[in-house]
């Protein structure tokens, strides 16, 4: 914040860098050159901006889903997909990285340098901060008397002994802290002198959610599509020894519009083969335990199959979510392997009344050996509670389930988020309502009366305008006060 | 009650309508004034009619009057229509809409009473007229609320805070405007550029924290519902957007070179990143666009 708000210096006032901050910390060349660059705000600002129109570009050129970009092969076919839109550019815009804008180079440099910023400029200014707080610059020259942004002097008819009792005694009344300078004739007097510090944590929170993000980017885990079928259990990934059960999902809609008014898996968590937790998830109430939680995020139908060898023991029993679909004929499918066989079974839905392969009604399962081969060794439309034989094996398709798709998370960096939000809310909430009051005050000798004149720093604002005015009043309303004294200097509010 | 809320809607309307009619009838008696001060010549010419004078303190007084009957009429609708849904009335393209207009009003008439500068309205009123056209072409029927908007409290409290916002913005955007129509030093008897400035400043002071507010609270239900605090989803980027423009105009108000005209630049780009941020689950979809039209 070098280049920082001063409306212009104020003579006989140190220059607002002198009265803030105590000498830089001592550092060479380059680092220096660094350091100034990094602690200006017109660096801040344009990086600011630089941001913005980066995060726009994010908002109004369609992302690529995760994963998209690092695979050349999803990345190409993607391309594709968006080519009609965007023509000639689509090349441009891929080439400079804006198709995923926030996993971009571009992205992380400005707000990485933003961050620097933020903590430099931070650092820098905390010195002066606790400086203004703590031992404020009392002794002030005669001529910022005379040019202060806020500036006022009025005569009082008692002598300055008598005034300067009434001025502090006026201040406190008015809960300011009161110094006294070394000639005894100067008062510095300030309310809030904490505020600032305030700002300083709104900046340094950003900071702190920086850091929640890279926390939970570094050590969290996130499973945005996994997919469990009614009645089925499955290890929760990346939460070794932890399983979870769905024991059944419910989708209800309204009667009178047909949009949906709920959905609701029943979960059933276990560590160890021991229940721990038991919800019903929906979508504004998670499963949380432990770090880990689980949300409701989409849902399809499910099929029950089992499979049993030629001696009637079972291979395979259990729900198998319809999680993709085909490219053509809109047909739902899902897939789950008899390792037994070394076969890969693919479960296919229908694709609807004019399916003629897959009827309404009935599951196709088609069973391929896991060599690689593209052509299956069988496939069969069953129906339902109809065994067919493959490969010796007796399919059996019981019933249609739902899937429920969970997203699963487990995020340790976001209470520090958290802490960051609340930090960086307070913090301008304060910096914002509460002005930091500083004023001088010198009290002298005018005839046998005293003049006593005030000064205060600051933006023009009118409220402390109003306020200063208020306190100036108070005090040449004191007891002794007589109409013969009051002269207005000049106030510019 | 549903019905009460229609006929408040529509008197909220005419009321904002009339007050902007009588507002320019206030800038015009003001602009003839300014000009009469300004040609000595004119002072001796004998004119007809209240707007001859300078400007007329009555005409001022009903503009007013009206803004505050358009606020209470609108607050009146979006209560009864609470009453009538049971929830915030935020929930929909056309809830939001009213909503909207009723901070725009809201925030003009508290900055309009703090600084006395009616003119304002003169930017503020059409801005909300227009949302409140906007409002008149999306059906207002009650539709339940799909599962992800079904948590009462966030929903009412992150749109509630985001209205506020946003007519703070709708304010800092009529100071800027009129702050940059006028060469330096003020012209047309319109406010001076320095209250201008100041209340530019003064409502992002309001609305800043306000907007920070509504992305954190965004963040803590998508935490909730979507499973991660941070999607960067259209919408919320969009909001980012807006927070880093009035960030940036808030630091530019005391960099060199920034202050003034690019400062009150920044105003108007805040205010197309907030409309934008407003429409944008219009077109953008993302996991907001369940608040649209349906």
């Amino acid at each position: 914040m070098a280049d920082q708000a001063r409306t212009r210096p104020v003579p006989g006032l140190p220059p607002a860098d002198a009265l803030e901050d105590v000498p830089l910390i001592d550092v060479d060349g380059a680092l220096d050159r660094l350091w100034s660059v990094l602690t200006s705000m017109r660096l801040a600002l344009v990086l600011i901006l630089v941001l913005a129109a980066l995060a726009l570009a994010g908002t109004i050129l369609v992302q690529a889903p995760p994963g998209v970009v690092a695979d050349p092969e999803a990345r190409s076919e993607w391309l594709n997909q968006v080519r009609p839109k965007y023509g000639g550019w689509t090349g441009v815009f891929d080439a400079l990285g804006l198709f995923a804008v926030f996993e971009s180079i571009w992205f992380r440099l400005v707000a990485a340098a933003l961050t620097a910023s933020t903590l430099a400029c931070s650092i820098r200014r905390l010195p002066g901060i606790v400086m203004t707080a703590t031992r404020p610059h009392v002794d002030v020259a005669d001529a910022f008397f005379e040019h202060a942004p806020h500036r006022e002097a009025v005569i009082l008819r008692e002598g300055p002994a008598a005034a300067r009792r009434r001025v502090e005694a006026t201040l406190r009344s008015h809960r300011y802290r009161v110094i006294v300078g070394s000639d005894g004739a100067t008062f510095y007097a300030d309310r809030f002198r904490w505020v600032p510090l305030a700002g300083l944590v709104g900046h340094l929170a950003l900071v702190v959610i920086v850091v929640g993000a890279l926390v939970g980017a570094t050590f969290g885990f996130r499973d945005p599509d996994f997919v469990i079928a009614e009645g089925t259990t499955a290890a929760v990934p990346g939460t070794p020894g932890m399983s979870v059960e769905l024991l059944s999902f419910r989708d209800s809609y309204y009667a009178n519009t047909g949009a949906p008014s709920d959905y609701a898996s029943e979960l059933v968590l276990y560590r160890d083969g021991a229940e721990v937790a038991r919800q019903t998830v929906r979508v504004n109430d998670p499963l949380r335990y432990d770090g880990t939680s689980f949300y409701q995020s989409f849902y399809g139908p499910a099929a029950s199959v089992r499979v049993a060898d030629e001696a009637g023991t079972s291979l395979f029993a259990g729900g198998v979510p319809l999680a993709w679909s085909t490219n053509e004929g809109n047909r739902r499918v899902g897939t789950f392997t008899i390792p037994e066989r070394d076969l890969t079974v693919w479960v296919v839905g229908t694709g609807g009344p004019a399916d003629l392969v897959v009827r309404p009604g009935q599951m196709r399962v088609e069973v391929y050996r896991n060599d690689g081969s593209a052509t299956p060794v069988d496939a069969v439309s069953l129906d339902p509670n109809k065994p067919a034989v493959i490969e010796g094996l007796s399919f059996t398709f019981d019933r249609e389930l739902q899937f429920s798709g969970l997203s699963i998370a487990r995020d340790p960096g976001t209470p520090i988020v958290w802490l960051g939000c609340t930090l960086l809310f307070f913090g301008f909430v304060i910096r914002f309502t509460v002005p930091h009051r500083r004023i001088w005050i010198r009290i002298g000798r005018q005839g046998g009366h005293s003049r006593v004149a005030f000064a205060s720093v600051g933006r023009g604002d009118v409220s402390l305008g109003a306020e200063y005015a208020r306190l100036i009043e108070d005090i040449g309303r004191g007891p002794a006060a007589t109409d013969i004294g009051r002269g207005r200097a000049a106030t510019r509010a | 009650m549903y019905k009460l809320s229609e006929y408040a809607f529509v008197a909220g309307g005419l009321s904002a309508i009339l007050a902007l009619i009588t507002s320019v009838a206030y800038a015009a008696s003001g602009l003839r004034a300014a000009r009469l001060q300004t040609s000595p010549a004119a002072l001796t010419s004998r004119t007809i009619g209240f707007s001859a004078g300078p400007r007329t303190a009555s005409i001022g007084l009903y503009a007013t009057l009206l803004a505050w009957l358009a606020a209470a009429a609108l607050t009146a609708s979006l209560v009864f229509r609470t009453f009538a849904t049971g929830h915030g009335p935020f929930a929909n393209m056309y809830e939001f809409s009213v909503a909207f207009a009723w901070g725009i009003l809201v925030a003009y008439v508290w900055f309009e009473r703090r600084y006395h500068q009616r003119l304002l309205a003169l930017v503020a009123l059409p801005v909300a007229i227009a949302l409140m056209a906007y409002a008149t072409t999306i059906p207002s029927t009650i539709e339940p609320l799909v599962p992800a908007l079904q948590n009462n409290l966030l929903l009412t409290v992150h749109v509630a805070v985001a209205i506020v916002a946003y007519g703070s913005f709708t304010v800092a955007f009529a100071a800027a405007i009129l702050y940059l129509v006028q060469p330096e030093g003020g012209r047309w008897g319109l406010p001076k550029p320095g209250v201008l400035d100041e209340i530019g400043y003064r409502s992002i002071v309001v609305g800043f924290p306000f907007l920070t507010l509504t992305i954190v609270l965004g963040a803590v239900w998508a935490d909730i519902a979507w499973g991660r605090y941070w999607s960067w989803d259209p919408k919320e980027t969009a909001s980012f957007v807006t927070w880093l423009i009035y960030g940036a105009y808030l630091h530019a108000r005391v960099v060199r070179g920034w202050r003034g005209t690019w400062a009150a630049a920044l105003l108007l780009l805040g205010f197309a990143a907030t409309l934008f941020t407003y429409f944008g689950n219009l077109f953008f979809g993302g996991l907001h666009s369940y608040a649209g039209l349906g």
